[in-house]
């Protein structure tokens, strides 16, 4: 009993560090995107925006968000030990994720006007959305990992870290394209 | 002690799902802002910020990363 004890008392103790690395990781990672967003209303101001589809913006746009409540859910589910929930909600997110990826990449800059050489307002385009798939496709590769995990019974209510992890990592996503749809897709006219 | 496990994940869930409505209406307010009043850039990045803070708080649990050991999860 004891041992069970220092073990999980050990495992919180990680737990407080992995937190505080996470967040720096996310801290750093952030510039990255503050960066692109300063670019985009440095050489674009607030008058021109790309000439992308409305429609494409709203929809992957609400997949996102829907992704994240989703991920959420899983996190809370296998929280209170709800393994079903758990496994049947991450799936569901890390579907939506590769659906996300499918809007932009798939749709988004097929139908597209303009090509990444086209102008500042086209280059800024494809490299803030490709950015930003680059993390949504990562996020999915660690979604993919943590649901096999899930599956072996490795997460409990006591220590799911690395769902706890990955769902950082996948809202932070979704925060980065809650500052990147207005400023791509409806600040400015094309 | 069942039944108070059952209650706070309902009540968890239920804070979750709020959270999403509440994004989904601001995203729809955004959207209906963006191609009415096309000038309108400040009101469009205070809805971002209040969607971002939101998450942050309520999906990304930031007030975790300052609980004390004893107050972990």
């Amino acid at each position: 009993m004891s041992t069970q004890t220092s073990t999980l008392s050990d495992y919180r103790r990680r737990l407080t560090t992995n937190r505080l690395g996470l967040w720096l990781f996310i801290i750093s990672d952030a510039f990255l995107f503050g960066g692109l967003l300063v670019s985009r209303f440095y050489l674009l101001g607030t008058a021109i925006r790309p000439e992308a589809s409305q429609i494409v913006g709203l929809v992957v746009t609400s997949i996102l968000l829907l992704s994240s409540f989703f991920m959420n859910r899983a996190e809370t589910a296998i929280a209170h030990g709800d393994r079903k929930t758990f496994q049947f909600s991450l799936l569901v997110t890390l579907l939506l994720g590769v659906l996300f990826l499918a809007g932009v990449v798939g749709v988004e800059w097929r139908i597209a006007p303009f090509g990444p050489s086209d102008g500042a307002a086209a280059s800024l385009f494809y490299t803030m959305t490709g950015f930003h798939a680059f993390h949504v496709l990562s996020g999915v590769l660690f979604l993919a990992i943590v649901w096999r995990n899930g599956r072996k019974g490795l997460y409990s209510p006591e220590k799911h870290w690395a769902v706890e992890a990955a769902a950082v990592y996948w809202h932070f996503v979704d925060v980065v394209w809650v500052f990147f749809y207005p400023a791509l897709y409806l600040i400015g006219t094309p | 002690m069942d039944a108070n496990i059952e209650n706070m994940k309902k009540e968890a869930y239920r804070a979750g799902f709020s959270v999403l409505v509440l994004l989904a209406m601001l995203t729809v307010g955004e959207y209906l802002l963006g191609s009415i009043a096309v000038g309108w850039w400040a009101p469009l990045v205070g809805i971002s910020l209040l969607k971002a803070f939101f998450i942050v708080r309520d999906y990304m649990h930031l007030p975790r990363l300052f609980a004390g050991e004893e107050e972990q999860e």
